[in-house]
């Protein structure tokens, strides 16, 4: 028997007691049924699979489970819901923004997380960020007007 | 009207927050998880398979072979939707590497992972080929029996007199283009959960074709229509790698095999590459042409690189036909079409399926013959062009072309004739580049609706045409509520699942709001006559002295004499009325000659771009690229205009890095995203803009491709603009660029 393994999840204390070697990815897909967090890769290239770790986006299928006990860990249902959608999750709404929607929780988190860490990030910069999350259907101009709308609203990102 | 405006996606509230499911995601009681083991050899004899220690191991359940098919009351060996040339699993030969062997069914996946370690099989190697040209030799092995020289396929056009067009010329330039095989990667992998319990057979795939799912298992395991159920929830990216039929065969095997309970299989990224395949082609294309730029002939071979197994490629290959010559007025045109087996994963659509491979030959041979004329590539192919009423080389009259006016968007907006481009800067050369295409869609096909209005006044919308985030499900409801005057909150949609919704051929070649769009149409026009007819006894007055108009039946003399649509089905004592569609096309060519109707209507597209090359690294940065469709008429332009961006984007992948990358022996080299690189954030060009041309017709013509194609002689051609270097071969590398450049070099 392992010992459990505590994180904080989309706010909430979870303790738990698998193998700390166990893929995040499949920890938070198949064991705790969060279905937004999605394998593309499996090689971090994608960012399907993207989660917020204290704050910082990163690909869930390159962290060991045992590597985030005691940090804060967020998903997209620790973003918004569909009764209470994010600003980030409206601007991509209002900006045609997606299409098949595999890739649009992973592009949601670090977006929310590139606002919070470089608000007045210029175009070139916005492009170098977004670079690690994969939209194979082609949404990337839209992901952009959204990105700089966000910036020139009144959206806050710190809340 | 819901028509003409950019409302958001159906869904677009689960997609931002994730809860949208696909097949990948579905969780039944009792599921089993499948595992694939898959031949190490391209071509080999099966000499013997011991599944024991498998079958032995804690929670597994069962292990299927081509052993346990074939005989009375199993499913059958083969299957194909033009030809039944692939094993479900290997029986007695394997003829690429990846193909399936055989496939455990276990508790858990890491189980059934596990399990296809314990399994034994013995292979007697056999000569392979893996080069479509080498497979026409005699000394090349025989992939299937009874197809001389492993050509599968040989599709032939003749029109005009060749000998005369081509004398009838000043120049004549012969060039050949190749291709390379590349892959769709979509981000969500093939997946599908199926069971198969007391006779009756149900899928959850990822598929764009249910009904041709469903026929094809109908067939294989003797079942009637009704014993077959397909559904199919939304796709995470399709762009033609899930069309027709690709792994549903193999696990519904399974499931028969294990009985009741229901079995899932999710691809990796790894087996996604030798699952499916775009076709590798070589592309060889002899134009004449007058001084002034006229195009007085046109002679192209076309040798595509089928695989190991028929698959789509006789359609498709029949369709690259059609699709090779361009859209332009050419008195006399030869095409020969070939497909050819080979050692390889089996190749089928690829987004702008076979136009992709043909216009990079078309559009980059008539820069090359403007060169040679010393005339302007815009103005020679504005001689060419197809128009209205032309007739095209299938002997068909076109219709609806704008493809003039797709390409004078992109170049006017590009400034081709009004600036100059930026003068060269240090290792930086600057070049502009254009092209067009044209493509058929499928030249028969069906589309099936049935519209349901309840007596809560809500519609409902059956369909099986897919929603793989092209919007299909956005843009129908919109249909749905022009034709209907309705408001668009009120309709419903219920997707594809061949229990309970009507026929479609396929969610592909950018047919479904074309198809599926006039269907809608045909089904509310006999929806509102129904609605009339019930009306009568209540608004006294016969069904032809009413209208229908804003959710409300009215009498056209006293409108204020009203009834809403709820009211109509209440007062008739029903609970719903609802009404059918159907929007068929019947289209062909002659076999011998390619004479006929190809397609009813033609998907047409331009590009054009401006880019930088630096000569010392051959390193290519698109700085601003104009994409144009013609979509008839506009259902949704933001979504529309996402299509058009989404193409080119989708498009700079084959033409600047993907291919997938055979060794020696046929094995997947770079089967990862790590060394198949598909176009991010930091490909996106510096400027993408996108725009449709639109008619005052009421056609919806399909966008879903139309500016792909263009992306790579584009871009080509800005090159050869940049530096006089002509880069026949994809993709556009910078190790190709610059080893272009020093050859160039070299020879000077």
């Amino acid at each position: 028997m392992n010992e459990p393994i505590t994180m904080q999840l989309n706010g909430t204390t979870i303790s738990w007691s698998g193998s700390p070697q166990r893929r995040l990815l499949d920890l938070l897909r198949d064991d705790l049924g969060l279905q937004s967090v999605r394998e593309g890769c499996g090689v971090g290239m994608c960012g399907a699979c993207t989660v917020q770790v204290d704050g910082q986006a990163i690909s869930s299928c390159l962290l060991l489970t045992g590597q985030v006990a005691g940090r804060q860990v967020r998903t997209i249902e620790g973003i918004g819901t569909p009764e209470s959608l994010h600003p980030v999750q409206q601007a991509f709404i209002d900006h045609a923004a997606f299409q098949c929607g595999y890739c649009t929780p992973g592009f949601i988190l670090t977006v929310e997380a590139l606002l919070r860490e470089i608000p007045a990030a210029d175009e070139a910069t916005i492009r170098e960020y977004l670079s690690g999350n994969l939209c194979r259907c082609g949404s990337y101009n839209n992901i952009l007007a959204a990105v700089k709308a966000l910036q020139s609203g009144n959206y806050s990102p710190l809340g | 009207m819901a028509v003409g405006q950019s409302i958001p996606m159906r869904d677009a509230v689960a997609r931002v927050t994730g809860t949208l499911a696909y097949a990948g995601d579905i969780q039944l009681p009792e599921m089993a998880y499948a595992r694939v083991l898959r031949s190490p050899h391209a071509h080999a004899r099966i000499t013997g398979i011991d599944t024991r220690a498998a079958e032995a191991m804690p929670g597994v359940l069962t292990v299927l072979t081509g052993a346990d098919l074939g005989q009375q009351g199993a499913p059958a060996r083969n299957y194909g939707i033009s030809r039944a040339d692939q094993p479900v699993v290997a029986y007695d030969r394997v003829r690429f590497i990846g193909e399936p062997v055989a496939l455990v069914a276990a508790e858990r996946p890491e189980i059934a992972e596990a399990a296809l370690q314990q399994i034994q099989v013995s292979y007697e190697p056999l000569p392979a080929v893996f080069d479509p040209f080498v497979a026409q030799t005699a000394a090349a092995p025989e992939l299937h029996a009874n197809v001389a020289a492993n050509r599968l396929i040989h599709a032939k056009l003749r029109h005009g007199d060749i000998v005369a067009g081509f004398a009838a010329a000043d120049i004549i330039v012969e060039e050949t283009f190749t291709s390379p095989a590349a892959h769709t990667v979509p981000l969500e992998t093939h997946s599908l959960a199926a069971q198969y319990r007391d006779g009756q057979l149900t899928c959850w795939t990822g598929a764009q074709a249910p009904y041709q799912v469903h026929k094809l298992l109908g067939d294989l395991f003797g079942l009637r229509g009704d014993q077959v159920r397909v559904i199919v929830g939304p796709l995470g990216g399709g762009y033609g790698g899930k069309g027709h039929v690709r792994i549903e065969p193999l696990v519904a095997a399974l499931a028969w095999k294990v009985g009741g309970r229901p079995v899932k299989l999710t691809l990796s990224r790894a087996e996604e590459f030798v699952t499916v395949t775009k076709h590798a082609a070589s592309i060889t294309i002899k134009s004449g042409a007058t001084r002034d730029g006229r195009l007085t002939a046109r002679q192209v071979t076309m040798t595509w690189n089928i695989g190991a197994y028929a698959d789509s490629s006789p359609l498709l290959v029949s369709s690259g036909m059609v699709r090779g010559v361009g859209p332009y007025r050419i008195p006399a045109v030869h095409v020969d079409s070939y497909g050819i087996y080979t050692n390889l994963p089996s190749a089928a659509a690829f987004r702008g399926a076979m136009s992709s491979q043909s216009t990079w030959a078309y559009e980059s041979h008539i820069d090359t013959i403007a060169h040679r004329l010393g005339l302007d590539p815009l103005h020679v192919r504005k001689v060419n062009l197809l128009r209205s009423h032309d007739h095209f080389c299938t002997g068909e009259e076109v219709h609806d072309m704008h493809v003039v006016e797709c390409l004078e968007a992109c170049t006017e907006r590009l400034g081709w004739q009004q600036s100059a481009k930026p003068t060269a800067e240090g290792a930086l050369r600057y070049g502009r580049g254009m092209a067009v295409m044209m493509k058929s869609t499928q030249a028969t096909s069906r589309s099936e609706t049935r519209l349901s209005l309840n007596d809560q006044g809500r519609l409902t919308i059956y369909t099986s045409s897919v929603e793989m985030g092209q919007g299909a499900h956005t843009a129908l409801s919109q249909i749905a509520a022009t034709a209907m005057d309705i408001a668009i909150e009120r309709i419903d949609l219920v997707g594809p699942d061949t229990a309970r919704t009507p026929f479609d051929t396929s969610t592909s070649a950018a047919r479904s709001t074309t198809m599926m769009g006039e269907a809608i149409h045909q089904a509310a026009d006999l929806l509102k006559q129904k609605l009339c007819t019930s009306a009568e006894a209540w608004l006294e007055r016969p069904a032809a002295e009413l209208g229908v108009a804003d959710g409300v039946v009215y009498a056209i003399d006293a409108p204020h004499e009203r009834l809403t649509f709820a009211e109509v089905v209440r007062r008739a004592g029903l609970t719903e009325i609802s009404a059918t569609g159907t929007a068929a096309t019947k289209h062909g060519l002659d076999p011998e000659t390619g004479q006929g109707v190809a397609t009813p209507h033609w998907h047409q597209g331009a590009g054009a771009c401006e880019i930088a090359v630096d000569i010392e690294t051959g390193k290519m940065k698109v700085l601003r690229y104009e994409a144009a469709s013609f979509a008839g008429r506009v259902v949704n332009p933001a979504l529309a205009n996402l299509q058009n961006d989404g193409n080119v984007i989708y498009g700079l992948g084959p033409a600047i890095s993907e291919q997938i990358l055979f060794d020696d022996h046929g094995r997947v080299l770079n089967d990862n995203l790590s060394d198949y690189l598909i176009p991010s954030f930091m490909d996106l060009p510096g400027q993408l803009r996108s725009s449709c041309v639109e008619d005052d017709g009421h056609v919806y013509h399909g966008i879903g491709e139309m500016t792909l194609p263009p992306v790579a002689p584009a871009l080509a051609n800005a090159i050869f603009d940049a530096t006089g270097v002509r880069i026949r071969d994809l993709p556009l590398t910078p190790e190709r660029v610059l080893r272009a450049l020093t050859e160039e070099m070299s020879h000077e």
